[in-house]
């Protein structure tokens, strides 16, 4: 762990080294990377908004607790944990979400059951689908269902064979 | 993405009209405010990655990174822009190294300008390689799991390793299928 905390000082230390090995002025040029940065934000902003919005209604309706308890059979099916079935489904909504229900699970099961371990691989493989789409593909105009699709189909089979690598384990 | 947001707010509407009424704007405004939180965290994270970024341009690292990365990324995007490589090819990096927060701008520049060359493929190919997650070390799961009292809080590395290469692989193997089917249609 300990050399990994180094990865970013030192990826830091070096480039600012080089740059002012090569005459960069660094000031000058810092400043004008981050003058990108409130258009940047501008551009994500009501995406973001209209995300978060809807991930929070998902969850505080109770929908997403539903749908958890209809997939239930399907997930024992698939040798996924039903506990950590709630954590599958709000994944792809919400970052913050998810890492309230997994430090939950770690509290509820302990953080080195066979449960809590399936939990940490799903939270870990997965990545927040919706979430980076609304960001990247903030105002395109282009059909974003097949991508979408396709990363949730992955992640979820992640999840599955995550399930089925910590019996081995 | 329309279809999806009418279909969960309908279903969540009436689930509060039959729950808890007072409820509904209550977690509407919870979702507003977290928006404005992370937005400005988000401000934050871009101020640092943006200027270091801009500093790695202009030093020639960027060019060094994208140089390194091109006969890949042309594979996989389609695209012969020097300038889109490069974004991506930064953006794939600085997901490997788990860099929090540094991905997210170079994405969005590079997928502003894949969309823009009308290069639709190379957005969702970026799209799926971060939506499935390219992180090498899972560190919040670990940080997490040694606050709560984990005998040996990095035995799920290799498992999440194995299950986050899988998805990718799948992800991009879907998605080049997905690709070859659509215009194979088109041409017919």
């Amino acid at each position: 762990m300990k050399f990994v905390s180094l990865i970013i000082p030192l990826l830091f230390l070096i480039v600012f080294a080089v740059a002012l090995l090569r005459r960069v002025k660094l000031y000058d040029c810092f400043t004008e990377g981050v003058k990108e940065a409130v258009p940047l934000l501008l551009s994500v902003f009501p995406y973001l908004a209209a995300m978060l919005i809807l991930a929070e209604l998902f969850e505080a309706s109770g929908l997403s607790r539903m749908i958890a308890e209809f997939l239930t059979p399907f997930y024992r099916l698939l040798g996924i944990p039903p506990e950590i079935s709630s954590l599958v489904l709000i994944k792809p909504f919400s970052g913050s979400g998810s890492t309230a229900l997994l430090s939950e699970i770690f509290s509820t099961y302990g953080a080195d059951s066979y449960i809590a371990r399936c939990a940490a691989v799903a939270y870990g493989s997965g990545e927040t689908v919706f979430y980076i789409s609304a960001v990247y593909f903030a105002g395109a105009k282009k059909k974003l269902l097949r991508p979408i699709l396709i990363s949730l189909v992955a992640n979820f089979s992640g999840v599955v064979l995550g399930c089925l690598l910590l019996r081995i384990f | 993405m329309n279809a999806i947001f009418a279909a969960i707010f309908f279903a969540a509407c009436l689930l509060f009209l039959f729950s808890d009424p007072d409820l509904f704007l209550a977690a509407m405004l919870k979702g507003g405010q977290k928006a404005a939180t992370l937005s400005l965290s988000l401000l934050s994270v871009y101020c640092v990655w943006l200027g270091f970024f801009k500093v790695m341009e202009k030093s020639g690292a960027m060019g060094c990174v994208s140089r390194a990365m091109t006969p890949l990324a042309r594979r996989l995007f389609r695209t012969q822009d020097k300038e889109a490589i490069s974004l991506a090819a930064g953006n794939l990096s600085a997901n490997l190294l788990g860099l929090p927060g540094a991905p997210t701008p170079l994405g969005i520049r590079a997928t502003q300008r894949f969309l823009a060359q009308n290069n639709g493929f190379a957005a969702e190919m970026l799209f799926v390689l971060n939506a499935t997650s390219l992180q090498l070390l899972p560190t919040t799961v670990i940080a997490l799991r040694l606050a709560m009292g984990s005998a040996s809080p990095a035995d799920i590395f290799l498992p999440t390793l194995l299950a986050t290469a899988f998805t990718t692989l799948l992800g991009v193997l879907l998605l080049l299928a997905a690709e070859t089917c659509g215009r194979k249609r088109r041409a017919r």
